[in-house]
């Protein structure tokens, strides 16, 4: 089954997306922070991180930056309200597969996902 | 003068006075060689030797001694002739004759006595002449030489009379004249000088005589006027050209002088003129100052100036008055103002303030009534016209055309407010964009869930309906307290309405989603670095994306010219090519709605244009009305029903693509289909960019 890791600062948004994809048939992961989701990262295998940008003591980015170097076999994907503010080329550099607007749309998230984890 | 023509007239003919004539006749006409008595009467030999004076000769007969004393008064006469006149009569003529005048000449007659001539010359007779053998030729010979003697003592007299005359005019002249004389003899030393000359260098009388022009004149007023070159040593050319000298005096006032010379005489003589033009130049430099301030200040001036008399008529008003008023400035000279700036022709407040009170108004608005009925807002001030004695003459009103200013003030506030709008959508988007997320995330999940209770009910009806027939007492009392409580609850209602209440949240929440989705995009854009992207490659992804929404009404017709690569926001370009391809198929559904059509067409076209790209998309939609164009950028203006739009997507990619520092246009008709023309500029400049 593969490993879903979902981060996000707020739990509404980590609750809502695990209820979405419950059924999606993943194994699904929550961090409330980036530096819980650098610490499932070290002890799990994670196929796939979805990561929110803005939280509180390191970006999104940032953090996917970290992963890429710490597990570059995860996919990372970024979901976030504020694109404006992302460097694009910096997103190329690190690798990150795709990005979600939130508020996300249901099964553009899922089509998405699906891509990465058949 | 009248003087003159008298002598000429005289010289022309000549006017002789005779008693004892015969009477009057034309001399010229009388026989030559008719024979003459030796005695008796000697007028024919008389009027034969006139004759022989010439042709111009005017007998003035006298037929007394009043007659010819009245003659003798004449300034113009000749000559006159005592005819063989009685002793008596000669006696009563001189006697009687004023001191001066005409020569008289008295004809003896042959039988006289020797004592007749000598008697004539004691009376006062010029000449005498005895009829006799040669009287003829002595007669004409002695008129004659007294009428020439005559009228040389008449000229000479004349020409001393007009010397006096000229030199008192020359001497009042000299005196009074306020222009300083000097003159100068060869050798350039100061012979001659006026008062004027006097009291202007404050010279005593006499100082000057002798001196060079050096000592008398002040060395500033020399060298400012290069005067020495106007007194040039003998024999040099004198320049033509009088010239402008100016110096300061004692009392520190500048004057100004006009110098010219002359030269008076072989001698070397020069007449230095200084006429003092101190006024006239100051005034013609006023003049110069008051004309240039006209042309420069009043002609050009931005403002309308206009010039009101006391009945409260434009006197004047410059060419912008005649721009705003929409009349040409001469046709305005005599038109009540009233008729402009107020709309009940009365003469408006702060020009009767002026005229009437002396009342000064300054940046007061108000409104012309023009004659095509437009409006304009003007901004006017207006001031008394004082005359000498602070008397008004009349008002001066300054004003401005407000129209561009009331303009650019609605704009400024437009979009300030915009800016504002812009600011409190940002924040609203951020606090919202996270709730409304995962509210509209755990709705639609709510909604499956509510499937899957749907089908549980489902079955628990199917396990009634099955136990009822054999149950229990105990049992059929649990199942009638299970429909009582589905009575109670209502339980098929709420089955049915919780679907519908559920996805009517759905759609409320999809709907903020949208809203905050534009809101984000309208308030945040810019502060990232640019990348290169192709951008047939943008078009198309974004085309895919729309392409299963819209398949069934649409036909995609896609023109890619091959494109360099152009440094862009490829996100930014993405949005943009989404809504107005969803514009473009909604265009369409409005089409297919009303049953105008089945289907459309969506014409998309790349091509490479100014040193930049430009993506077309073209539909065959319901178009635009023309009314509508000019806002359909506009921050919120939509045309959509209330709730379908936020109208924040034209105008956010409107935005996007002005960031770019491209152009967005748009051409349309309505039920014609539109198209929309976005040209982005190939960044030539990687270092003004944000970052």
């Amino acid at each position: 089954m593969a490993n879903l890791l979902i981060v996000d600062d707020d739990a509404g948004i980590l609750s809502a997306l695990r209820r979405t994809l419950r059924r999606e048939g993943w194994n699904i992961l929550l961090a409330g922070s980036p530096s819980e989701a650098l610490e499932i990262i070290d002890q799990n295998r994670v196929d796939l991180i979805l990561s929110d940008h803005k939280m509180p003591g390191m970006t999104g980015t940032e953090l996917l930056g970290e992963v890429s170097r710490r597990s570059p076999e995860t996919v990372r994907i970024l979901i976030t309200g504020w694109s404006e503010a992302i460097d694009e080329d910096e997103l190329a550099r690190i690798g990150v597969g795709a990005m979600v607007s939130k508020p996300w749309d249901d099964a553009e998230l899922k089509a998405v996902l699906r891509q990465y984890l058949a | 003068m009248a003087g003159a023509h008298r002598e000429e007239r005289a010289a022309a003919v000549a006017r002789i006075a005779v008693l004892g004539a015969e009477g009057p006749g034309d001399v010229t006409r009388l026989p030559s060689g008719s024979p003459l008595g030796d005695s008796g009467s000697s007028e024919s030999g008389t009027f034969l030797a006139l004759g022989r004076l010439g042709a111009k000769v005017e007998i003035l007969p006298a037929g007394n001694v009043d007659d010819c004393l009245r003659l003798s008064r004449e300034p113009s006469l000749d000559l006159i002739l005592l005819d063989c006149c009685p002793r008596e009569v000669v006696e009563a003529f001189f006697s009687a004759r004023p001191g001066q005048g005409a020569p008289v000449v008295v004809i003896i007659p042959a039988d006289a006595s020797e004592s007749a001539a000598l008697d004539a010359f004691r009376h006062g007779a010029s000449d005498c002449v005895r009829v006799g053998g040669e009287y003829v030729e002595v007669l004409a010979l002695v008129a004659m030489e007294q009428i020439q003697r005559w009228r040389g003592l008449r000229e000479k007299e004349a020409a001393r009379d007009k010397i006096e005359w000229l030199e008192r005019l020359n001497q009042a002249i000299v005196t009074e004249i306020p222009v300083s004389l000097l003159v100068l003899d060869g050798h350039r030393r100061v012979v001659e000088w006026n008062p004027e000359f006097q009291r202007t260098f404050d010279c005593g009388p006499g100082e000057a005589r002798g001196a060079e022009i050096r000592d008398v004149l002040p060395a500033p007023l020399i060298a400012d006027g290069q005067l020495m070159e106007l007194v040039p040593a003998l024999g040099e050319p004198l320049p033509k050209r009088p010239r402008l000298a100016r110096f300061t005096d004692a009392e520190g006032k500048d004057l100004v002088f006009d110098v010219r010379s002359q030269r008076l005489d072989a001698e070397g003589h020069l007449l230095l003129t200084l006429s003092n033009v101190t006024k006239t130049e100051l005034m013609s430099r006023r003049l110069g100052e008051l004309e240039r301030f006209n042309e420069h200040v009043v002609q050009s001036i931005n403002s309308a100036l206009v010039v009101i008399d006391l009945e409260g008529r434009i006197s004047y008003a410059n060419p912008t008055a005649g721009q705003i008023l929409k009349i040409s400035e001469a046709d305005l000279a005599g038109r009540p103002i009233g008729e402009f700036l107020s709309s009940t022709d009365k003469m408006p407040a702060v020009v009767e303030m002026a005229l009437e009170k002396g009342v000064h108004s300054r940046g007061r608005e108000m409104v012309l009534s023009l004659a095509d009925g437009a409006a304009v807002p003007i901004g006017i001030s207006c001031t008394p016209l004082l005359g000498d004695h602070d008397e008004i003459q009349g008002a001066v009103a300054i004003f401005q055309d407000l129209s561009e200013i009331k303009e650019l003030q609605r704009q400024v506030l437009q979009q300030e407010k915009m800016a504002s709008i812009g600011q409190l959508a940002a924040g609203i988007a951020h606090e919202i964009n996270n709730p409304v997320g995962f509210i509209h995330a755990n709705l639609a999940q709510m909604s499956e869930y509510l499937d899957d209770l749907g089908l549980y009910l489902d079955s628990v009806d199917e396990l009634k309906r099955v136990v009822s027939a054999e149950a229990s007492e105990e049992g059929a009392r649990a199942l009638r307290s299970l429909d009582d409580l589905a009575r109670k609850i209502d339980l098929d209602y709420l089955r049915g309405d919780f679907g519908s209440a559920l996805r009517e949240s759905l759609e409320g929440s999809e709907r903020i989603r949208h809203i905050v989705s534009d809101l984000r995009d309208f308030s945040h854009r810019g502060g990232v670095k640019k990348s290169s992207a192709d951008i047939n490659q943008c078009v198309d992804s974004t085309a895919n994306i729309v392409w299963t929404m819209m398949k069934h009404s649409v036909e995609l017709e896609k023109n890619y010219a091959e494109l360099p690569e152009l440094r862009c926001h490829p996100m930014q370009i993405k949005q943009v090519l989404m809504n107005l391809l969803v514009n473009a198929y909604q265009a369409i559904e409005e089409n297919v709605e009303d049953g105008s059509a089945t289907r459309g067409v969506i014409e998309i076209t790349t091509r490479e244009r100014d040193a930049g790209i430009e993506i077309a998309i073209r539909d065959t939609g319901a178009g635009i009305a023309e009314s509508n164009l000019p806002r359909i950028f506009d921050p919120f203006y939509t045309t959509k029903e209330v709730g379908a739009g936020t109208g924040l997507g034209l105008s956010t990619s409107y935005g996007i693509v002005k960031q770019h520092g491209g152009e967005m246009t748009v051409s349309s008709e309505l039920g014609q289909g539109a198209c929309f023309r976005v040209w982005l500029p190939h960044d030539l400049d990687e270092a003004s960019e944000p970052t």
